[in-house]
């Protein structure tokens, strides 16, 4: 097959654009990064030293200024000794952990039906899966409320995993119905004519959605993972989460600058540890790789 | 082993009607062709027998069991298909050896029942790759391996080879059917190429839009075609039809059209008398049947050179004769150009008589 190369020709046009280029993706880079460094030095810093601020238009000593202080980790011993982090960072990761493996393996199963079986009302069906999407969250909020209330899940892990696999869920079928609908359907005739049943044929074909699995399953935990608004309504109270409880941490006396910092890096840095090892099945999975036979 | 009786099976999508009461018996061990162009239900017909798709109406049994109602891994087959249907993510160890395991056969059992028949096929050094890594004719080989492997009562193969290249594919019509008849094994295989048909079969069931028309050893179907469609779809190239009139003078039936008027043999005249239902028939005549006469007195149609083609071994001509078209295949040492006139002599033993209103052959 021929190769699909552009080709670059060299021309003065074309450098102007590689300079411009270049730095754009400088400043992006800094724009990006810049708010993490800063988050991850001054949780380290204490509150003096945090606001330790150059004078106005004294651009030479801001390296030197921001780097000047004597690292701390009491941010986050007392996130953990005072204020049970442990616990909502446990919290964390059942809630977004469990609600995205409820979700893709029941969206992988309803997936591949509505991928491989034609049945009356197919597309009436999947459009409903769809627009149960399509709803903001702050307008199902208020029923969901009270249908959790009633059913006495307000303030528990598995009432904030059931509202977050209300959402994941027909995301999770959405998604993964793409990967299977590239999955040849011979290769599911073969395993059932090697003696598979039906299911087996389904087992026998996961590993070549697993791309999109992965990449699916790690969507959902940063969906709820990065929950505010499920958490602080549905949660409260005995499920509280990282966010929520970053949240008050700024209290109508006192703004914890240094504890907010902590919180914030005890947030993130699992979810880029995440990113990263999942990086490669992350980018084919969204691709929606097309299996090689 | 098993013989293969399909009764009465009709295929329905929706409204459209695949396959239309077909009725094939395959004998224990046999070599069955089903042949026909795209769309004609053989495919249907094959995944019917494999589990693979609800079967309509009729019946379909195994010996003396019906498996209408048994799924694919209680019918005891192996299929290959079109497109190999590999396992991409396991070797080609695992994927011959996956049916095995699933009957939880002891892992020795397995191993050398696979390197067996990898060593049968040639693909030993190519147990360790992926599908991916294989070529076309090695992929196509592990289909059949994974087949072969299970040892079941019925192959079930459809267009295995149509989409290698023509020089191997020449080469694994002659493998495949020194495979079936080593194996024994009843085997049933879906083609639309004639040539892989004519060349393995024991019998080969012709099929057009559903309909069966004709099931018939390799040379009765070259050299008796039932009708009319089947003898114009089987032979390369394909067969010259005339479309003539029948005569009758002086107690002699005679051929007739605008080109030429013939006699029929005595036995052809007998069957005319006997079956013939209206006078305008189709002749029809093989390229290969046709010659070019040297005197004007051997000729029996005189024509107009159009083309010629070297083939090689062979030349083919193709001549103006009337309003018809026709193609004679003949030496290459033939020296006729485009517009000259030449002599046709049509072996009249050879030739074949359709009935012009529905196409089925007198003779």
């Amino acid at each position: 097959m021929a190769s699909h190369e552009v080709v670059q020709y060299r021309s003065t046009i074309r450098s102007a654009i590689n300079v411009f280029t270049f730095v754009f993706l400088m400043v992006f880079l800094i724009w990006t990064v810049l708010p993490f460094i800063i988050m991850f030095v001054s949780s380290f810093k204490n509150l003096l030293e945090a606001f330790n601020l150059p004078e106005k238009g004294d651009w030479a000593s801001v390296i030197s200024v921001f780097f000047d202080f004597e690292p701390t980790a009491i941010h986050y011993r007392e996130l953990f000794t005072e204020r049970n982090f442990a616990t909502y960072f446990f919290n964390s990761i059942v809630s977004s952990g469990g609600s995205a493996l409820i979700s893709v393996v029941l969206g992988a199963m309803a997936a591949y039906s509505l991928s491989r079986i034609d049945f009356r009302g197919k597309n009436h069906v999947f459009f409903w899966v769809i627009s149960t999407r399509m709803a903001p969250v702050v307008a199902v909020m208020v029923p969901l409320y009270t249908i959790f209330r009633g059913l006495d899940l307000i303030g528990t892990l598995p009432g904030l995993i059931l509202a977050y696999t209300t959402f994941n869920l027909p995301f999770a079928i959405w998604i993964l119905k793409g990967f299977f609908d590239n999955i040849p359907y011979a290769i599911e005739e073969a395993a059932m004519v090697d003696g598979h049943t039906r299911l087996g044929a389904f087992r026998e074909i996961l590993p070549l959605a697993a791309p999109g699995i992965g990449a699916f399953l790690v969507l959902c935990i940063l969906f709820s993972w990065n929950d505010f608004l499920f958490a602080s309504i549905i949660g409260s109270g005995g499920a509280k989460t990282l966010p929520v409880a970053t949240r008050e941490l700024v209290t109508p006396t006192s703004i914890q600058w240094g504890k907010i910092m902590a919180a914030g890096v005890i947030t993130s840095v699992p979810m880029t540890f995440l990113g990263l090892l999942i990086r490669k099945y992350l980018v084919t999975g969204l691709t929606m790789g097309a299996v090689k036979e | 082993m098993a013989s293969i009786s399909i009764k009465n099976v009709w295929k329905m999508y929706g409204e459209i009607e695949a396959v239309k009461d077909l009725n094939i018996e395959v004998a224990n061990g046999e070599f069955l062709c089903i042949l026909g162009p795209s769309g004609c239900g053989k495919s249907s017909t094959l995944r019917m027998l494999a589990g693979l798709e609800h079967i309509s109406a009729g019946d379909v049994y195994y010996g003396d069991v019906r498996v209408n109602d048994l799924p694919p891994k209680d019918r005891k087959i192996a299929m290959v298909f079109e497109n190999y249907a590999l396992y991409p993510h396991k070797t080609i160890y695992e994927n011959m050896a996956n049916a095995l395991k699933i009957q939880k056969m002891d892992k020795s059992e397995i191993d050398s029942k696979v390197r067996t028949a990898a060593e049968l096929l040639e693909i030993t050094p190519l147990l360790d790759r992926k599908p991916h890594e294989l070529s076309g004719g090695q992929k196509q080989r592990t289909a059949i391996g994974r087949a072969i492997v299970r040892e079941p009562e019925l192959f079930l193969f459809d267009e295995p080879i149509a989409h290698l290249d023509a020089k191997l594919r020449a080469h694994m019509r002659g493998e495949l059917k020194i495979m079936q008849r080593k194996l024994g094994t009843t085997m049933i295989y879906v083609t639309h190429d004639q040539l892989e048909a004519l060349s393995m079969a024991d019998r080969i069931a012709v099929m057009r839009d559903g309909v069966l028309q004709q099931l018939a050893t390799p040379s009765e179907i070259y050299n008796r075609p039932a009708n009319k469609w089947v003898a114009g779809f089987i032979g390369e190239p394909a067969m010259n039809f005339m479309d003539c009139e029948i005569i009758e003078n002086n107690g002699k039936i005679l051929l007739k059209n605008d080109a030429f008027e013939s006699a029929l043999t005595k036995e052809q005249s007998s069957i005319i008398k006997t079956n013939a239902r209206g006078n305008s028939v189709t002749m029809g005549i093989r390229p290969d049947d046709i010659s070019f006469a040297t005197s004007a007195k051997e000729s029996m149609v005189s024509g107009e050179v159009l083309v010629t083609e070297l083939l090689g071994g062979d030349m083919l001509v193709e001549a103006q004769v009337s309003n018809s078209r026709i193609t004679v295949k003949t030496k290459p040492d033939y020296s006729g150009q485009m517009g000259d006139t030449c002599q046709l002599k049509f072996d009249n033993t050879r030739w074949h008589v359709f009935a012009g209103e529905d196409g089925v052959a007198y003779f």
